[in-house]
This record gives C-alpha cells, structure tokens and sequence, in this order.
C-alpha cells in the first residue's frame, strides 16, 4: 500500500536525464530596451515626468483603463504612503489632470 | 486564414503604425515590431509589440522597467510547452541585469537548526535533479478583462505558460539548514528590490506542509536551458499548481517562519474577498490567492472569426485543471454543451494539454461559445465572472463568436 501511495508523486518527477540541464551557472546579464511609448503632450506631463517615470515607464501609465480623478488621486496617495514615492504634494493635481487627460484622447491606432 | 485574421485583428505591421500615430505613438515605428489588439473591454485595447527582449521573441509589452511582457495568444496554438522565447514575463521591482554565478548566495535562515548561505553548487548538489512540467500563470492574468475595469497590469490572457522545470527539491535545501521545530512557513526573497526606502520588498512565503512536496523545486533549468535573467536567473521557486506570485524569481533568501507572514505581498496584497462580493463592497474579508482553478481557451479561433457555412469546423485549444489534473473540456453554448476529446497527457497533472472538437456542419453563427475546464477534483470553470477589486484568479469561461458565411 506504501509503495502505491508513492507512484503519483514519482510520475510526474521526470527523474534527471541526458535532456536536463546541467547544473553549471554561468554569469547573466541583460539590457533592457527603450519603452516603445513616449507621454504624449498633454497639461502636467512636466508633474508626471519628475513624480512618475523613475518607476513608471509610460507604457504602464498610458494602458489604465479610464477611472476617475478621485481613482487617480488615491492612486497617488498609495504610491505616496504604502510604497514611499517621494511625489511632491503641490504636483499632485497637475499628475492627476494629466493623467484624465491622456485618458480623454482617443486610443492611438483605434 | 491566418493571413486574414492578422490583417483585420490589428496586428498592425510596424510600418504602418506611423501613418495612424496620435501623438502618444509618435516616432515609435522603428521601435516597434507591430501592435496588437488584447480586446479589453472599453480599451485602451492596443499593445505594441516587440522582439527587442534579449531572449525573447515577438512579445507584448505591458511595461519596460520593470518588464511586464505578455504572451500572444498565437505561442498557444501548437503543442503544451511555451518556448522560452514567448513565456511571459513578470516583475513586481527592477530586478538586476547582471548576476555573478560565483558570488550569489542562497542564504537559509529563520527557524531552522543552523543557518547557511549556499552557493549555486551548494543548492544544486542539495539532492536529486528532478524536472516536473507545471503552468506558470500570474495571479491578475486576464484582469484586463474584467467589468467593470480595474487598476493595475491590464493583463489579456497570456500572462501564462507551461515549461519543463529542472532543479532539486526545496526540501533538500531547506534540510542544509534543518527545519526546526514549530516551523509554519517558508518565505523566498529574490534580487528585486524597491527603488524607495521603507517601500515593501516583494517577499512570499507558503506553508511548510506545500514546502515539503516533493514537487516543490529550487529551479535553475527552464525548458533544458538555464533560466535567464528575465526569468529568474540564477534561480526560482517552483509551485505547481499554485499562482506565480509564489515562484520567487532570483531566489537571494528563504527564511522558515515559526508564526504567520504578516508581510504586504502576502498578508494586505495578492489576495481575495472571501465570497464573492459586488463592485461597490467595502471591508470584506479576504483571503490569499494561492492554488489555481482549472482553465480551458480556444487557440485555434479568435473573436469574430468567420467559418464556412455547411463544412465541418474544428476547433482547438489548450486547457489546464489547476492545482488538480484536467478532467474534462466541453464546448458550451446557449442552452447546448458538446464534450471534447482530450490530447494525451504528456506532461502530467499540471501542465497544459490539449483538446479539441469537430462540429460536423456548420448551419449558422456560433453566438458567445467558449469551452469549460473541469478538474479532478470537481472544479470546474464557473459561466459568471466572479468580480473581485484586483482582478485575480479569472477563470469565468472566456467565449468567442464565430460567423459562418
């Protein structure tokens, strides 16, 4: 009964073979490309670039699905209190204005 | 029909994007390889594309830094392995893009009997080299989706994979550090870190009982190839059966954990309302996403397909149980259902296989059909979507209409 109880968790474990890799680690490396997007013009886009793009890139921002500016703001403010961006207070409409108006633009390509 | 499906589903050739460019496309089309269209209800629905990830072949891009990349549902069409070159890619913090094999260490601490830092030869000559083939799905794949629409990375439905994943056993490196008792959990750090002091690192941990299976591994391999940067080099977490978010990428720590995780990533993020709730539910319960639901997607038809009126139709895809073998597909309907026939199992429990089903004769449009998973164990894909505020674990039957001319 023992042995039984052990073949489900052998069948799907391929035991090494010739096809595994071998456990030999050579060093890695990787250069990311540019993002594909640019923040299109638009009022604030000065606030988002100097609040928003060190961890941002645009192609992330520009693919929300529209919400509101009150969605935006607490967007915000949870960048602000749980993953302590250092965003300026003052800059926050300008993110959020911005921010509704690339939502307002037609979609590129639509 | 390929060809014509391309043309009419937006996978725009490069050249072409600069003549429909808004000014957010401006200047792109030499750095685009084409876009895409993910049908995201109310958009913005287009992705571009590119081939320009070292490694990777022609994939969706959801963000460069950190890089989300998104499958195209095309990698889905043959076979149950996703090539290397098109498995999704998922970051929660800029991870590093250089990793010096001699000097990373694989430290194993917390409640354990002595606390060691391993090398890469240390962790793969813990145990046995074991491979197990297993789905490697995002938590949020398909939150795209969702409706009403909701924040975050707006995934379509390729935010998953299957591959063949080689290494050694978690427990036998969590027995370099001996399990000491009144262990509980076992938490996995990697290389990615936060930009910003004080911001939560990206830390998960599982119970010590799914830490222990014997299919739980410390993976270098990938398909037979090292695992990449993009893809955790030098090493991951392998769950099968349970949502990525568990499969740490760049494995730095693991730390046995004698109490519950109280840490963001798992006990206030990547989790669920308890029951089902409505979009405007306030302070519910929740609970942590963890094993999956089973999943089936046609691959060989598109929304909005036309089929020949009178012949024959076939259709294809690939289907998944969970965290439980695939039971059985059926193609549903309005008010029909046809079961399909199942693809050999040739990778086990947990990854994808294949199904398909010939409808003899087409004698008109097929309205909103899709195709429904069941597990072994009962589960089966639900025909309402269950909406939740972070658009996890989606597994409503995704359907398609065809036309027939």
């Amino acid at each position: 009964m023992k042995r039984l109880a052990t073949i489900p968790a052998l069948a799907l474990l391929l035991a090494a073979c010739d096809t595994a890799p071998a456990a030999s680690f050579k060093d890695a490396s990787l250069t990311l490309p540019d993002d594909p997007l640019d923040l299109p013009e638009g009022p604030g886009r000065d606030a988002v670039i100097e609040n928003c793009t060190a961890c941002h890139s645009p192609s992330t921002m520009l693919q929300q699905p529209k919400v509101s500016p009150e969605k935006w703001k607490s967007i915000i403010g949870k960048m602000k209190t749980l993953y302590k961006a250092p965003i300026d207070d003052a800059a926050v409409p300008a993110i959020v204005e911005y921010m509704v108006h690339v939502q307002s633009q037609p979609e590129p390509g639509a | 029909m390929t060809g014509t499906r391309l043309s009419r589903r937006a996978l725009i050739a490069g050249a072409g994007t600069a003549a429909l460019a808004a000014p957010t496309f401006a200047g792109m089309g030499a750095k685009l390889g084409g876009m895409i269209d993910l049908a995201l209800p109310g958009g913005p629905s287009l992705r571009p594309t590119t081939p320009a990830f070292p490694g990777k072949g022609e994939m969706i891009v959801q963000r460069i830094r950190p890089p989300l990349l998104e499958t195209p549902m095309a990698a889905f069409r043959e076979g149950i392995i996703t090539p290397n070159d098109r498995m999704f890619v998922r970051w929660n913090w800029q991870m590093p893009t250089e990793v010096k094999a001699a000097d990373h260490r694989v430290a194993v601490g917390g409640a354990v009997t002595k606390a060691v830092s391993l090398t890469l030869d240390d962790i793969a000559s813990a145990g046995e080299t074991v491979s197990v083939i297993a789905v490697n799905q995002c938590a949020g794949n398909g939150r795209g989706l969702s409706q009403p629409r909701v924040t975050g990375t707006q995934w379509g439905n390729g935010a998953m994979g299957c591959a063949k994943w080689t290494g050694v056993r978690l427990k036998d490196v969590l027995a370099k550090a001996g399990v000491a008792a009144g262990a509980r959990r076992v938490r996995f750090a990697g290389l990615d870190v936060p930009l910003t002091d004080g911001a939560p690192q990206f830390i998960k941990s599982i119970p010590l009982d799914i830490a222990m299976r014997d299919d739980v591994l410390v993976a270098w391999g990938m398909n037979d190839e090292p695992l990449s940067i993009l893809h955790g080099f030098p090493l991951r977490i392998v769950v099968p059966g349970w949502f990525s978010t568990y499969w740490v990428k760049m494995l730095a720590t693991i730390e046995v954990l004698s109490g519950e995780d109280d840490s963001y990533y798992v006990a206030d993020s990547y989790r669920m309302p308890a029951q089902p709730i409505t979009p405007d539910a306030k302070d519910f319960p929740t609970v942590p996403i963890t094993t999956m639901p089973p999943r089936a997607l046609i691959t060989s038809h598109e929304d909005g397909d036309v089929v020949k009126l009178g012949k024959p139709l076939v259709l294809e895809g690939i289907a998944f149980g969970g965290d439980a073998a695939l039971d059985r597909v059926d193609l549903v309907g309005k008010g029909w259902e046809i079961p399909c026939t199942l693809g050999p199992d040739e990778g086990g429990p947990y990854a994808f296989r294949r199904w398909q089903v010939t409808l003899p004769q087409v004698a008109g449009d097929f309205e909103g059909i899709g195709v429904r998973a069941r597990n072994v164990n009962g589960a089966v894909q639900p025909a309402d979507f269950a909406w939740n505020p972070s658009g996890y674990a989606r597994n409503v039957i995704e359907r398609i209409t065809l036309r027939a001319q």
